[in-house]
């Protein structure tokens, strides 16, 4: 690598470390790696947390998934150097102890699966040599961890139920998918919680409301760490369902 | 009654920002004025914070009039700018009377115009930003008709009969090459593309049609994955330059969704950003490699002279009693 990516900053422990890269003139990586996905996840998130209770001038937004965080920054305000000692002074400290999540809340999803509700339940129970009950029911089998928020808006990216294998994306995405929807890809599930494209198949569709007040902050009810357990229902039983918020769902 | 600038052909024109800031952990792009040096510049040249809401004219001509006197500056790219007909300086503050109309047509080169006025408008705000955002479906595009609302006027500040300028404020005006030669330095997932990465700096890519604040598609000789399997979602940045298949890059701009799971070959500079954000469908770009180092540095050198412009300003603000302070706090960090 040369000078465009070349810093590499990592500190090994037993239980594995987190390396901080340059990514780009205004962003840097930190990955958590050598440790369980698990544990690196709660690494990131933490990471997350405690570098944004630094406030650190200049720095636009922070973006932790699965097992990296990337920090964007405005690099007249800030720079890199600054950035990294940062990340790497927080990412040492969490290193010392036991990283613990914040306490779950588990909130309880109604879903009407198949027909124009989930149009892709077919194609996923073929691709994995399933039945569609089968499929609905590895669905609604088992709390549903959030792990981060993704795009287009407060999107809950939860791991996947447990199917035998990943799930192929849509080869051609669509164009327009209702909010609501209840997707599936790779090892992940989702609820789209606004009107857009994509090209993860969809399984059903809830009638809550998953996203309550766009100017709220935080964006969204529910946070990494918090489960969904999604129940089947029938399309009889949608209007008993229609237009409550998700946010009074957990229990 | 209140003061409005009143919209006359509308084109295609949103109320802008810098971008919604802070909000990315909640799955928000940030949004926000697509070249962003000459917001600012449009800003600061009417004495405005740099982050206050402006106008953002895409590629069609445009014209409005105001209800009062006003201080305004029109920046981005080369326009035919006049008022009430007289040709009239971009990249400039100009003072405009009541019911004279500013007209800017043929929006050449580039394909973004920014019209700022002293005082800023009254608009709506969503998650600390008025930047249009198409997903939320928060913020629309002008329409002809449309009044928005004036924070201040200005007292004319020019020659009462020939409109003669009293001063010369030599604002930063970016070049616009052709073809575009956008920055770009080493993304993290460079090593994945082998050999074939080299390809991003010997050939021209074309923009494509279905190009806009969220991406730029751009066909050519394009590199390939070398390495296999699947990339778990993480968060990429504004100017990630993406392959996801077939025979085209993707470019993220402003407007991208905070995860994806393509690997990023290269990212694009905070320089080349703005100007990417002005490059149109069927234009040519190359890309031109640099190190960080050298690409923060001509970012900072950019901001720098925005930062003397607005001393300049200040100055001449101040010598002819021009109120130059924002009439609002505009929230621009987390």
């Amino acid at each position: 690598m040369d000078s465009g990516t070349g810093v590499v900053d990592g500190a090994d422990t037993a239980r594995g470390s987190v390396v901080i890269v340059d990514c780009g003139d205004s962003g840097v990586v930190a990955k958590a790696v050598g440790m369980d996905a698990e544990r690196a996840w709660r690494t990131v998130h933490a990471l997350a947390d405690a570098f944004d209770a630094v406030r650190l001038a200049g720095v636009h937004g922070i973006v932790p998934t699965y097992d990296s965080l990337l920090v964007e920054f405005d690099c007249a305000d800030t720079d890199h150097d600054t950035v990294r000692r940062v990340l790497r002074h927080e990412a040492d400290r969490l290193g010392e102890g036991p990283v613990t999540p914040p306490a779950a809340r588990r909130f309880v999803v109604p879903v009407v699966y198949g027909g124009e509700f989930g149009p892709d339940l077919p194609v996923v129970a073929d691709q994995l040599g399933l039945s569609e009950r089968e499929v609905v029911e590895l669905h609604s089998a088992a709390d549903l961890t959030v792990r981060c928020l993704g795009a287009p808006a407060g999107a809950p990216m939860m791991d996947g139920p447990a199917f035998p294998r990943p799930v192929p994306r849509l080869s051609s995405p669509r164009i327009r998918v209702l909010p609501g929807s209840v997707a599936v890809a790779g090892r992940q599930a989702v609820i789209c919680p606004m009107p857009s494209p994509g090209g993860w198949p969809l399984l059903g569709r809830t009638p809550l409301r998953v996203l309550e007040d766009l100017d709220a902050d935080p964006l969204t009810a529910y946070r990494p760490g918090d489960t969904f357990r999604f129940v089947p229902i029938t399309p009889e039983q949608w209007d008993d369902h229609a237009g409550r918020s998700l946010a009074v769902s957990h229990g | 009654m209140a003061d409005t600038l009143n919209i006359l052909r509308a084109g295609m024109a949103t109320v802008q920002d810098l971008g919604r800031f802070g909000r990315s952990r909640y799955g928000l792009p940030v949004n926000g004025a697509l070249d962003q040096h000459s917001a600012r510049v449009a800003n600061v040249l009417c004495g405005n914070d740099e982050g206050a809401p402006l106008l953002e004219i895409t590629a069609l001509d445009f014209s409005c009039t105001p209800s009062t006197d006003v201080l305004v500056a029109v920046t981005g790219a080369p326009a035919d700018l006049t008022v009430d007909g007289v040709v009239r300086p971009r990249w400039e503050p100009l003072s405009v009377r009541s019911g004279e109309t500013i007209r800017i047509s043929g929006i050449r080169s580039g394909i973004r115009v920014y019209l700022a006025v002293l005082g800023s408008f009254d608009t709506p705000y969503l998650q600390g930003s008025c930047a249009p955002d198409t997903i939320l479906g928060f913020g629309r595009s002008l329409r002809d008709g449309d009044e928005l609302g004036l924070q201040r006027h200005c007292p004319p500040v020019d020659h009462p009969e020939y409109r003669i300028p009293l001063f010369r404020l030599r604002a930063p005006v970016p070049r616009l090459p052709t073809p575009w030669t956008i920055d770009v330095t080493d993304g993290p997932d460079l090593a994945e593309f082998g050999d074939t990465a080299d390809r991003l700096f010997r050939s021209e890519f074309t923009v494509s049609p279905q190009s806009n604040h969220i991406g730029l598609r751009m066909a050519g000789d394009v590199p390939r994955r070398v390495a296999t399997g699947e990339v778990l979602s993480r968060g990429v940045p504004v100017g990630a330059v993406e392959v996801p298949a077939g025979d085209e890059l993707l470019v993220l701009h402003r407007g991208r969704g905070v995860t994806a799971g393509y690997p990023v070959l290269a990212v694009v500079t905070a320089t080349g950003l703005s100007s990417l954000g002005q490059v149109g469908p069927g234009q040519t770009v190359r890309f031109r490699r640099r190190t960080v180092a050298e690409a923060v540095a001509a970012h900072r050198s950019q901001r720098n002279a925005v930062h003397a412009l607005q001393n300049r300003v200040r100055t001449v603000f101040d010598a002819l009693r021009i109120p130059s302070s924002p009439a609002r706090t505009v929230p621009v960090s987390p």
